[in-house]
């Protein structure tokens, strides 16, 4: 029996740590916040592992010399009177046989309550009294600068409205491909042919055909008609990419194709793609 | 002294025990039948009864009211005849609380598949069922403060601290939560708007796990915990101290559910930094509890009860550590939203919650009915199915709670969301809705056996319907008793005063201001009242409990400005009542929804999801195109919104209908340009105005600034 008890506290212990190999595993991309996870975790570890103790602690036998130990630090953290010696605090009381000892504030909640109103109090001068922690619109400010800053810096690299390119290497058509069926099929069709959305696969274009146009109108959409914006969910590559292979799409007359809208979209000199 | 005859009345108990054991069963079974529904949409059968929307309300109501609730009233008019030396004061009062508790929840159950829901959580039930619900809790009430009166024991026990704070707690939150103004007979109008709703919300719905699911059940284990094991209760100091500072602390915490939201920064820290405060008192019964157990370890490995009774124990002190640690914010913005939420809550709901019961039953049953439990090794079967199920169930919902979240919080280097497709966070989750399902299922298993177990053990026994007892009657006070807290234990009148005003203060400071002070919530010029057509498909997306699966709440996170647009603001919720920001984003939000894309889309996506989302786990709902929307009740929906504060000008319900069909018109003509023939008079044509309009009054007010 004793042997299902231990299993029971294993249990509960692999029951609370789950939760932090999963933090182990996902943290990596969340740098700004991994200190403050494994701080928690840390809580988290201390809190069960005293929890643990606190339950092992009265299981086990009691002629063992950790037993011995164990009871000296117990008696120190929750200043609780010994067994033996309860009939000194027991109370006259009786409730339907429910009799009550009168044993101290375990010291060690006590200091566990002082510190959280302590914190409880420090939070709110901070905060709110002498203003020195952001709000949350601060905080929230604080994030955008922080990563436009961040961006700026990487900026050369990226694909704008003037450096894009109909790019026809198989790589980048058929992560358009992936894109396009994830993102765009279901107005547009599997296969360009159009839906609630124009068709792609002829040479007529409502917003102007070519690769910067094409990638205008995925950048910022056109929500009076229902086109979304996508800039927020695709990368610049990204919208390249899809950009790209809604065009490689021209001229392939897939079934239920949906009539023509828009004018005929002749590719002038300007707007080739111009390999730098 | 004289000795008085008297009889524990056990029937009552026995009614509410069988309840308790019944509505469980109900309760978890439309539970897994929800946590199915998100893994196979179609188990709603094509069905608008049993959408997950409708089920959810139900499954939480059925757990919370009937299985948790039926199981306090078991424990304590078990437990107060025996503390007070006394029957219950009146027969036909437990009657009447019992078969009213009865009807409410069948009557809860019958509302919610049809759709009656205030959409307030935990507090969904229509204007006629809640004042069903405030009659019957003052019969509970009157009931057991009459016992208290003619009571034969001096001193009043600390459980019954804790029934007398329950109580008077409920009572306040209930009524205040509730107040609405009727339209029909089963809708109506919360009067609270926008931020103030959303803050008296969740001061209800935090205090109903207060005390609902806390302080009722601590005094359960108070009375069942000793009992069973033997042993007297480890510190009567720290019963008195943890008894006040968790009445006291408890009712500000409310706002921890609504930190980044709109609600005025001071509250939010309120909410924080109590919920810090609250982790010692809640300890402090945890403490009670398991050192009472000192001397009594080797009981617990022989009985079922007292194993059933240390975990629930130690779930309740493992969740009321983590729920204050989810207050921190920097937390809480990981993991509000998430299905870790639904976790913590399982901890709490199963473990604390079940376990206790079940534990309190083995106790209970075999001695009402004067035998030994039938099968200790069902019992045992029982723990370890649980127990295991458990494990599933919150490590599951754990682990997919942060994934998404992570998921959500990913850029890439160039600056963009790594998955801008909300539907691919939640597809990468569903392996961890199997596993939580699985934890679901043996859970119930477990259950049933225990009611087998029961059942066999109750036919085995005989019923003992009253117990004829023998006590002295009660003593007047000694006048020289000193001023201590045992002064007020012996004067139930004072004690309950007294902890009424305990619970009070939290929650008046914190919900005054928020009324009164104008630049809690600042207005915007820009926001408006909306228009018939919209206010009755917000109806609609109320009816249809769109808020269990959608927030609308964009919270100050570029992560999150980024997906859904400019962070909600509070004066943009003015005129919503109630407010609808939601708890779980099962799905994307959709306060920044409106004009994002074109009717038909939305047209496409309510007929079936999965053609504009491929995967998607919502279920579709056809019925909305074929149902004519009921128009009769616009004009008195829009006068019940004036009188609490909405700016419809005098006279605008006469012509209220007159734009409602001009309004649908519009719409029914661009669908059908766009190759959807549908009749302007469908409910669909009035759920897309709604959405359309969602969040869409900021973005005029900044074209105008410009």
């Amino acid at each position: 029996m004793k042997n299902l008890f231990n299993k029971l506290v294993l249990m509960l212990m692999s029951f609370v740590l789950l939760p932090a190999l999963v933090f182990a595993e996902e943290a990596e991309a969340n740098l700004v916040t991994i200190f403050e996870i494994e701080v928690i975790i840390l809580a988290i570890l201390i809190v069960v592992i005293f929890l643990v103790f606190l339950l092992w602690h009265d299981a086990a036998d009691p002629s063992s010399g950790l037993k011995r130990f164990t009871s000296a630090f117990m008696q120190k953290l929750t200043g609780s009177t010994p067994i033996e010696k309860e009939e000194s605090i027991i109370l006259s009381h009786n409730y339907d046989g429910i009799r009550e000892l009168d044993n101290k504030l375990p010291p060690w909640w006590l200091y566990l309550f002082y510190v959280t109103i302590v914190f409880g109090v420090v939070y709110m001068l901070h905060y709110h009294v002498l203003n020195t922690g952001p709000s949350s619109s601060e905080e929230y400010v604080q994030e955008v600068e922080f990563a436009q800053a961040q961006l700026a810096a990487s900026a050369g690299m990226r694909v704008t409205e003037e450096t894009v390119q109909f790019l026809t290497d198989a790589g980048a058509l058929s992560s358009g491909k992936d894109i396009y069926t994830k993102n765009c099929a279901a107005c547009h069709g599997q296969k360009g042919e159009g839906l609630v959305g124009p068709n792609l696969t002829d040479e007529y274009w409502i917003h102007g055909g070519g690769i910067k146009n094409v990638y205008k109108v995925i950048q910022n959409g056109v929500v009076e008609k229902g086109m979304l914006a996508w800039k927020s969910q695709l990368s610049p590559s990204q919208m390249q990419d899809v950009g790209s292979y809604v065009l490689s799409l021209k001229g392939t007359n897939p079934p239920n194709a949906k009539a023509p809208q828009g004018e005929k979209f002749v590719e002038s000199d300007s707007v080739k793609t111009n390999p730098m | 002294m004289q000795l008085e005859t008297f009889r524990y009345d056990n029937k009552i108990v026995r009614l509410f025990t069988i309840a308790t054991a019944f509505w469980a069963i109900i309760g978890m079974i439309v539970g897994l039948l929800i946590a199915l529904q998100l893994l196979i949409p179609e188990l709603n059968l094509g069905l608008a009864y049993t959408t997950y929307g409708r089920l959810r309300p139900l499954h939480t109501n059925a757990v919370i009211f009937a299985f948790v609730g039926n199981g306090i009233f078991m424990g304590t008019y078990y437990s107060l005849q025996r503390l007070t030396k006394s029957r219950m004061f009146n027969d036909t009062l437990s009657l009447l609380h019992f078969w009213g508790w009865q009807l409410i929840i069948v009557l809860a159950a019958v509302t919610f598949v049809l759709g009656y829901t205030t959409s307030k959580e935990y507090a969904e039930l229509e204007w006629p069922i809640d004042i069903l619900i405030a009659v019957v809790w003052v019969i509970f009430g009157i009931n057991v403060m009459g016992t208290l009166i003619k009571r034969r024991e001096r001193h009043m026990y600390v459980a019954i601290w804790f029934y007398i704070a329950t109580i008077v707690t409920v009572a306040v939150l209930h009524i205040v939560n509730s107040i609405e103004i009727p339209v029909t007979f089963w809708k109506s109008y919360s009067v609270y708007a926008g931020v103030q709703d959303a803050l008296v919300q969740w001061w209800y719905g935090h205090n109903a796990v207060a005390f609902f699911l806390t302080t009722p059940y601590l005094g359960l284990m108070y009375y069942f915990l000793p009992k069973a094991a033997d042993r007297p209760v480890y510190s009567y100091r720290l019963s008195i101290i943890h008894f006040w500072s968790l009445i006291f602390l408890y009712i500000w915490a409310g706002p921890h559910h609504l930190l980044y939201s709109a609600l005025p920064d001071w509250a939010q820290s309120l909410g924080t930094v109590f919920s810090l405060m609250l982790i010692a008192p809640s300890w402090g019964g945890m403490i009670n509890g398991l050192l009472t157990l000192r001397g009594a370890w080797d009981k617990v490995r022989e009985s079922p009860v007292l194993k059933f009774m240390v975990v629930a124990i130690t779930a309740y002190g493992m969740s009321t550590f983590e729920g204050p640690m989810l207050s921190l914010k920097n937390l809480n913005a990981l993991t509000h939203f998430t299905d870790w939420i639904i976790g913590h809550v399982h901890v709490g709901a199963l473990g604390w919650n079940g376990f206790l019961t079940f534990g309190i039953l083995y106790w209970l049953v075999p001695k009402m009915w004067n035998t030994e439990l039938y099968s200790k090794k069902l019992a045992n079967f029982h723990f370890w199915t649980g127990f295991v199920g458990i494990v599933f169930y919150a490590s599951s919902m754990y682990w997919g709670g942060l994934t998404q979240s992570l998921m959500w919080k990913q850029f890439t280097p160039e600056g963009t969301l790594q998955y801008p497709n909300f539907l691919e966070t939640v597809l990468q989750i569903v392996p961890m809705y199997i596993l939580r399902a699985f934890g679901g299922f043996l859970y119930i298993v477990g259950v049933i056996a225990m009611i087998v177990n029961l059942m066999k053990t109750a036919k085995a026994g005989k019923f003992i319907p009253e117990e004829e007892v023998q006590a002295p009657a009660l003593v007047k006070p000694d006048k020289s008793e000193k001023k201590s807290h045992a002064w007020i234990e012996s004067r139930p009148i004072q004690f309950t005063i007294w902890a009424t005003i305990a619970i009070l203060i939290g929650g008046i400071i914190e919900i005054i201001p928020t009324f009164v002070v104008k630049s809690n919530v600042p207005t915007i010029a820009s926001v408006k009242p909306y228009t018939p057509l919209e206010l009755q498909g917000r109806d609609i997306y109320i009816r249809e409990g769109c808020n269990t699966c959608h927030s609308q709440l964009v919270r100050p996170f570029r992560s999150e400005t980024e997906r859904y647009g400019e962070y909600s603001k509070a004066g943009e919720y003015v005129y919503d009542h109630p407010f609808l920001w939601g708890s779980k984003r099962t799905g994307p939000d959709l306060h920044r929804v409106g004009k994002k894309y074109p009717n038909v889309w939305h047209y496409h996506h309510m007929i079936d999801p999965r053609t504009m989302s491929p995967g998607s786990l919502m279920p579709p709902y056809p019925w909305l195109a074929e149902d004519a929307l009921d128009i009769s009740t616009t004009a008195a929906k829009v006068s019940a919104l004036r009188s609490i504060g909405v700016p419809y000008p005098v006279g605008f319900e006469n012509i209220a209908n007159d734009l409602l069909t001009k309004q649908a018109n519009e719409i029914a003509l661009d669908l059908q340009r766009a190759g959807v023939p549908i009749d302007a008079d469908r409910e669909l044509i009035a759920l897309i105005a709604y959405l359309q309009r969602l969040g869409t009054d900021i973005k005029a007010n900044n074209t105008s600034a410009r």
